[in-house]
């Protein structure tokens, strides 16, 4: 294996060729829209180019030393989708944020036609489609909410590619199957950009499915661990679950408006001329299918399970981009919800998102509380910080019914602006426990042996009770995962304290609002775990990174390799200051509304505009919101980080140093002195949230007592029914040729006498006809 | 003149002769003359159609199938001969080489 320690920047010279593509494209007078076709087109086409030439070469040197097992083959696909993407938000924005209506949907061919056999009373007739005018076709649906998860996707899809070469090159246990690696990690990209992009809901489907194949592809990634396959089943099975759902929910909408086009569904000329009952189930269907794709309460027992898969794939898939399909979707259901020949009738929809929300926000930020896998606990993280958007759209979903389209479009835009910020921080806390587990793995490879057993024993690189003290072992690392928690947590001005401030308030201005009563125990929910959240994430890193080293692998860790440090040195900037960014330029009222990006700036000024967020964020006119938003600035920024600290927190080992940047986050939890918590540990609550509060155990037991008695009633039938009549025409056919073969003597005058009668049969038969 | 009926009823009882003749006789050639008997039992009947209806095409089949008979004859005879001298029998109940 190659020396990884040395900079290999002259490898990524392909992937910087790449940036050529759209000049390209320009020169040959293209613009952006006709392009974006290519966003989907290029990693289709790369992708089997990886399978197929990694399988037949994947011994060779240039192959694994120069193209890095395929990785670089993807980062170049990806870098082509994300100059594509960059490109199409810049001509966006130059339009004023708006496209325009007649070029939303663009190059839409036709590829699924449908002919129908209709009777018309006196002979059946075959209608061509061209005569019942509809088909189905692809193009590309461009608005706001497309661009922002587009970019999200794209921008983390090749930052985790990248971090990926760092981690999967690298590892023995990967020789030669990374090509399997990112050829699936390249179609998982295609899908994601095919879904976000499709401009209509069979393609989204289809996309959808296509992530869902690739999540299981991959949570499965090591195929020979008995646990990486049943979690891979698992959350195949699960998500299928909601799948079903979902396809159900889009045959009825098909039923409803005879297209499954945006287009022609989010027409407000035909949006509100259906029957709102049916709609109703159609939507609260796609609500299913989301809740299973975001791992959201009752769906979500697949999500830490699927953290078996390798740790680019957690960052990527589980925490980044797949789990926010199902946000994508209710987002997408949005115009339902603020047709005004609905109003009022899908608000208990509305309950139920946001109620599925809060439930789930509380019960996965519990869970993490105690969770002590590093992956683990950002993977409950991920479900509560999901839940979060999901109850801030559920919110905006309830306004827009109510007739409140102001207040609608601001909870969207914080729903869809946590997405954001949730995506740019999960996505980078993964690579960094990435980076830790990576490196934990290579000292105790070094501490133990490099080969034979050494993966065998019974050592655990991700569990944090093995870690401590790592603060000045890996200081990039332990700077991304603080400015990630930092965002995750909210800590004022930081990444994801503007959204999560904004899901808050909405909910709680719900709550509050006439015939709001209903939101108000998720309103309450959502504020609790604002708390809980702030304890669990500084939990983590302070079990990782304070302290003294508690095992002696924690002593001897590094970081060294720069293709794991470059992507998180990015992320770590994205998140630290985009969220202030993004905030100061109303970038959740664009998301809202899609028209205001800039506005605030153009008529305030830049100064006038800071302080007009400022004080909005933080000083809201309504006592209330200016109450509960306060609260949860106490109780995730101050309460949670130092309840943590004082079980957790720890000064370094003696001689020991990090940088300034963590070295005051260590000072502070050594001296905020200490609580023991070992009797709450052992308390049964505790027992309860180990066992993550036994829904596992509950979903087995119920399943092992229907579905399975089922299956085999099925299997069964199978075996003696449908097999048994295949099996009875089988030996019947035997049994009768046998018996046939008796007549066959051989004897002349046998055949002469068969012939004989027979011909007399033939006569007697025509004699009774005639 | 004979009536046509006549004529088929003799082809009728001719036929049938030949019929139990195939059925019953083991020695080959045996059977094969009541084949024969049963063809030109078939023939009377070309006769006595060509007879009722007054048509010469129903004699002209007759002479047709009587030299085509020959020919069949012929070649019956030549397979019983390569029967004998290969079984050294000509007893349709020991030869059962059509099962094969």
């Amino acid at each position: 294996m190659a020396d990884h320690s040395k900079p290999e920047w002259h490898l990524m010279m392909p992937v910087a060729a790449m940036l050529l593509f759209p000049v390209i494209c320009y020169k040959i007078g293209w613009d952006a829209i006709d392009s974006s076709m290519f966003i989907i087109a290029i990693p289709l086409v790369v992708w089997p180019a990886i399978a197929i030439i990694g399988q037949v070469w994947k011994k060779t040197d240039w192959w694994k030393n120069h193209l890095k097992e395929g990785g670089i083959i993807a980062l170049a696909a990806l870098a082509v989708s994300l100059c594509l993407t960059i490109w199409l938000i810049i001509q966006f924005l130059g339009e004023h944020g708006n496209f325009g209506a007649q070029d939303s949907d663009i190059a839409s061919f036709a590829w699924l036609n449908f002919d129908i056999l209709a009777h018309d009373g006196v002979s059946w007739e075959l209608i061509g489609s061209d005569k019942l005018g509809f088909t189905i076709g692809f193009g590309i649906y461009v608005d706001a909410l497309t661009l922002m998860l587009l970019f999200v996707a794209a921008f983390l899809c090749f930052l985790i590619g990248w971090f990926a070469i760092g981690y999967m090159t690298t590892d023995a246990v990967n020789e030669d199957r990374n090509h399997r690696f990112f050829a699936e990690f390249l179609l998982f990209s295609c899908g994601m950009f095919g879904m976000v992009l499709a401009d209509n809901f069979l393609w989204l489907f289809i996309f959808w499915e296509i992530m869902g194949l690739c999540s299981y592809l991959l949570i499965g990634f090591y195929w020979e661990k008995p646990s990486a396959v049943a979690a891979a089943k698992k959350a195949f099975m699960t998500t299928r679950v909601g799948d079903v759902f979902l396809m159900v929910g889009l045959l009825i909408i098909y039923d409803l408006y005879n297209s499954l086009s945006f287009e022609v569904i989010f027409d407000p000329a035909i949006i509100d001329t259906v029957d709102p009952e049916r709609l109703r189930l159609a939507l609260i269907m796609l609500f299913i299918g989301a809740v299973g794709k975001s791992a959201q309460f009752p769906l979500h027992v697949w999500l830490p399970d699927a953290m078996e898969g390798p740790t680019p794939v957690s960052a990527l898939i589980h925490a980044a981009t797949m789990v926010n399909a199902g946000l994508y979707l209710v987002a997408r259901m949005f115009p339902f919800f603020g047709a005004s020949g609905f109003e009022g009738d899908f608000s208990d929809v509305a309950l139920l998102i946001t109620w599925i929300g809060g439930i789930t926000a509380i019960m996965a930020a519990a869970i993490a509380l105690v969770a002590n896998d590093i992956k683990r606990v950002l993977a409950y993280s991920t479900m509560s910080q999901l839940a979060y958007i999901f109850a801030g759209l559920g919110a905006a979903c309830w306004f827009a019914n109510s007739g409140h389209p102001e207040f609608a479009a601001l909870a969207f835009g914080a729903a869809l602006f946590h997405l954001f910020n949730h995506a740019m921080a999960k996505g980078m806390l993964f690579m960094a426990s990435g980076s830790v587990i990576h490196e934990m793995h290579h000292a105790h490879h070094q501490a133990h042996g490099e080969h034979g057993g050494g993966d065998d024993d019974h050592f655990d690189a991700q569990d944090m009770r093995n870690m401590g003290g790592l603060a000045s072992k890996m200081p990039v690392t332990s700077v991304a995962m603080m400015l990630g928690s930092m965002s995750i947590i909210g800590i004022p001005l930081i990444g994801g304290f503007w959204s999560k401030e904004g899901i808050i308030g909405q909910a709680w201005h719900a709550a509050i609002s006439q015939d709001g009563g209903a939101m108000l125990v998720p309103a309450l929910l959502l504020l609790a775990t604002a708390g809980m959240t702030g304890f669990y994430m500084s939990r983590m890193w302070f079990m990782t990174f304070a302290g003294k080293p508690k095992t002696d692998v924690a002593e001897h860790v590094g970081e060294d390799t720069h293709w794991i440090k470059t992507p998180l040195v990015t992320l770590s900037l994205v998140t630290a200051f985009t969220g202030a960014i993004f905030a100061v330029l109303n970038f959740p009222e664009w998301l809202g509304e899609g028209e205001q990006l800039m506005h605030g700036i153009e008529s305030h000024g830049l100064a006038e505009q800071v302080v007009h967020v400022l004080e909005h964020t933080f000083l809201p006119h309504e006592s209330t919101l200016l109450a509960v938003g306060w609260t949860a600035i106490v109780i995730s920024a101050i309460l949670g980080p130092f309840l943590a600290a004082r079980i957790h927190g720890g000064r370094l080992a003696a001689g020991e140093e990090a940088n300034p940047f963590v070295g005051w986050l260590v000072q502070i939890s050594g001296s905020v002195g200490r609580t023991n918590v070992d009797e709450i540990a052992k308390s049964g609550f505790a027992v309860a949230l180990h066992n993550r509060l036994y829904i596992d155990d509950l979903y087995e037991w119920v399943i092992a007592r229907t579905v399975v008695p089922l299956g085999n009633l099925l299997a069964w039938f199978d075996k003696s029914g449908i097999d048994g009549v295949i099996k009875g025409i089988e030996s019947g056919s035997q049994a009768s040729s046998s018996w046939i073969r008796l007549m066959t003597t051989g004897s002349a005058r046998d055949y002469i006498l068969m012939a004989a009668v027979g011909a007399l049969c033939i006569f007697a038969l025509l004699w009774g006809m005639a | 003149m004979i009536p046509p009926s006549w004529i088929a009823g003799l082809g009728a009882i001719l036929f049938c002769v030949g019929l139990s003749g195939a059925f019953s006789r083991k020695n080959a050639i045996i059977v094969l003359m009541a084949v024969e008997l049963m063809l030109n039992a078939v023939n009377l009947n070309f006769v006595a159609a060509a007879v009722h209806h007054g048509d010469l095409t129903g004699w002209v089949y007759t002479a047709i199938a009587i030299a085509i008979a020959a020919a069949e004859v012929a070649v019956g005879l030549a397979i019983f001969l390569s029967l004998y001298s290969q079984h050294d029998t000509i007893s349709l109940d020991d030869v059962t080489m059509l099962k094969h």
